[in-house]
């Protein structure tokens, strides 16, 4: 009983990591109607960026985290700068089809930069897990986990009752509408892009937080893309939820039914419940009504 | 448009697919050069066009599929695994002939599709393209999961070679000309398929689908549709792969191999069965190029080691498709046609 109990606690905090992951692909969708097919290259990238401060520059964590949040709200800036601004308007496929580009490209360009190899990365949470009478709870996942109800909480807020966060939800509804009343499209583009960046950045040190760093740890994802469907595309506090039932999902198929047929169901699980939800109910759990149905 | 001199008169000749007598010259004289193309040219580049007729035939399909019916595919390649497992599977366990196994990999892949094109009843646009990628990882999970008697798990099925009358179709010149006679057959289908009733369903759907369905056109069916098409094709040119490679195994039908179609048929240009051509000749020839340079470069930037030809593709194809999209979205086809109209009414300007 003990066993299951821990299993459930920690697939429900390895279920907010993705849902931080996930979290990445809303605010961008949020603010700019873009699907970024290429969020788990940002988490390599953010990753690389924490690698590089740390491993070879030796800064202190201190000073290596807050910068690396910094570096990587540029590199953001950067890509959509130079890739996105110019599709303002364009259809969705082409959007779509610029981040499916950007998925392989950023991926290039991470093997060329940094190569293959596989290299250790930092120690940022304490790897002393957490003990509680016989459970066992990862502390990386822990805080982890903390970070991402805070930061769900706050953009939640910041999406729903300010200003300038409403201007954005403008945006995600209609490009031109938007510009024709005043808002700048632009701008918000590039603000989601820089958030989204910032946040697959927290993410990839939670993540991979005294763990090994290759590019292959891109594959978050996809794993976190099922979470980002559950909750529906919009919205930011329903991403909790459907993270802890997609983590629990996943940590009890791995723990007691892949025993069982010898498999890796486990893996699978969150493409299942995703197909479900897109079937039942295409909005997802809390997104917006006005998905175009045939 | 058609050249001056050049008008239809019936029906009939209004649907022709080769209009003029040029048209026609070349279409000759290309078939000749690629009948002949096995004793003009070196061992290498007949390997190098059995993968273009291959990617053409995978690269087709998805012309339907998303350029025509404007349905987003990201799974193409694993329709494609589908038809090779198929082939695989039949030939190597019950000895069919190819003749069967390939028309045969052809159906179980345009069913895996169809299963996947039904969710288009209920969803569309890029959360339809969240589907597909979805097959690409349940096809993977079936194929390293299921009982490695089945489908050979992570180790593969090695595939017998093609045989027909006694004849074994091994070594790179005749199994050029079994792809070529498939090729030809499912390219001149695609000219068929597009300017068919279901072809012109398929451009109602992607243009306005609110429109075709108030003109009586059954428009989840003819998404549907578009699926099982697109990945029929797929499942015949995975069976070719199959023949051709003579193993299968998980690892050649990955997400990455499907976006490397998208981006053959979005240089190409959408909506064009001669732009997807156009589009596997160059992506394959870019490919060519970097697996000849690419260990040259390895060698003076050695910490790369031999992953600078996967890397260097994904940069070249990653940014070609961004390029195209910005500047080009209507890929290399839409600037020939501008050419090609203006060198027709030449030497009016319009």
């Amino acid at each position: 009983m003990v066993y299951f109990i821990n299993d459930i606690i920690t697939g429900a905090l390895i279920g907010l990591l993705y849902s931080l992951v996930a979290m990445g692909f809303v605010v961008i969708y949020r603010a700019s109607k873009v699907f970024n097919f290429a969020q788990g290259e940002l988490v390599i990238i953010g990753g690389f960026i924490v690698w590089y401060t740390t491993m070879e520059v030796e800064l202190s964590l201190w000073l290596s985290i807050p910068l690396s949040l910094v570096l990587a709200g540029i590199v953001g800036y950067l890509i959509e700068r130079i890739f996105l601004t110019k599709l303002i308007g364009e259809s969705v496929f082409s959007m779509v089809m610029v981040t499916v580009g950007l998925l392989i490209l950023l991926r290039g360009v991470v093997l060329l930069l940094f190569g293959p190899a596989v290299r250790p990365f930092p120690i940022i949470f304490p790897l002393k897990p957490l003990f509680l009478g016989d459970m066992l709870i990862p502390m990386n996942l822990l805080i982890g986990g903390i970070i991402t109800i805070v930061a769900a909480v706050g953009l939640s807020w910041f999406f729903n009752r300010t200003r300038s966060g409403l201007r954005m939800t403008a945006v995600a509804e209609d490009h031109v509408v938007a510009s024709s009343m005043g808002i700048s499209v632009k701008g918000s583009i590039a603000f989601a892009w820089v958030l989204g960046a910032i946040l697959s950045t927290i993410g990839a040190m939670i993540f991979l937080s005294g763990k090994s760093l290759t590019f292959l740890a891109s594959d978050i994802g996809f794993a976190a893309l099922p979470v980002a469907l559950f909750a529906g595309l919009e919205s930011i506090g329903g991403l909790i939820l459907a993270g802890v039932i997609i983590g629990i999902a996943q940590s009890l198929t791995t723990n007691y039914l892949d025993p069982l047929i010898g498999g890796s169901l486990g893996s699978v699980v969150p493409y299942i419940i995703m197909l479900a939800i897109l079937l039942i109910r295409p909005t997802g759990l809390f997104g917006w009504r006005a998905i175009e149905r045939v | 448009m058609d050249p001056s001199g050049i008008f239809p008169t019936s029906y009939r000749t209004d649907r022709r697919v080769v209009r003029t007598r040029w048209q026609a010259i070349a279409l000759a004289l290309f078939m000749v050069l690629m009948l002949a193309a096995p004793y003009l040219a070196s061992g290498r580049i007949i390997a190098v066009l059995n993968m273009m007729m291959i990617s053409a035939v995978i690269a087709v399909g998805l012309q339907i599929c998303t350029g025509y019916a404007g349905q987003i595919n990201l799974g193409q390649a694993a329709f494609m695994g589908v038809g090779a497992y198929t082939a695989s599977i039949l030939a190597s366990k019950t000895g069919l002939t190819f003749l069967l196994t390939i028309p045969l990999a052809g159906f179980s892949a345009a069913l895996f599709g169809f299963l996947f094109g039904l969710t288009a009843a209920r969803i569309k646009g890029f959360y339809l393209a969240l589907t597909t990628i979805a097959a690409q990882f349940i096809f993977h999970f079936a194929v390293l999961n299921l009982p490695s008697t089945w489908m050979g798990g992570s180790n593969g099925i090695t595939v017998p070679p093609a045989e027909l009358f006694g004849l074994r179709f091994v070594g790179e010149t005749s199994q050029f000309y079994m792809n070529l006679v498939v090729a030809s057959i499912m390219i001149a289908g695609a000219f068929g398929i597009v300017r068919s009733r279901f072809g012109r369903a398929f451009v109602a759907v992607r243009d306005d689908d609110v429109a075709a369905g108030i003109m009586g056109i059954n428009v989840a069916a003819t998404k549907a549709n578009a699926f099982l098409i697109g990945a029929f094709y797929a499942g015949v040119g995975g069976a070719l792969w199959a023949y051709l490679i003579r193993f299968v195994g998980v690892d050649q039908f990955t997400l990455f191999n499907s976006i490397f179609f998208v981006a053959m048929i979005i240089v190409g240009g959408m909506g064009s069965i001669v732009g997807a051509l156009v589009g596997v000749f160059i992506i394959r020839l870019i490919q060519e190029i970097i697996a000849t340079v690419g260990p040259n470069i390895a060698e003076s930037v050695s910490f790369l080691g031999g992953d600078i030809v996967f890397a260097g593709m994904n940069v070249i194809l990653g940014g070609v498709i961004a390029l195209f999209m910005i500047l080009e979205p209507k890929g290399l086809m839409h600037r020939w046609n501008i050419l090609k109209s203006s060198y027709r009414i030449w030497p009016f300007p319009y």
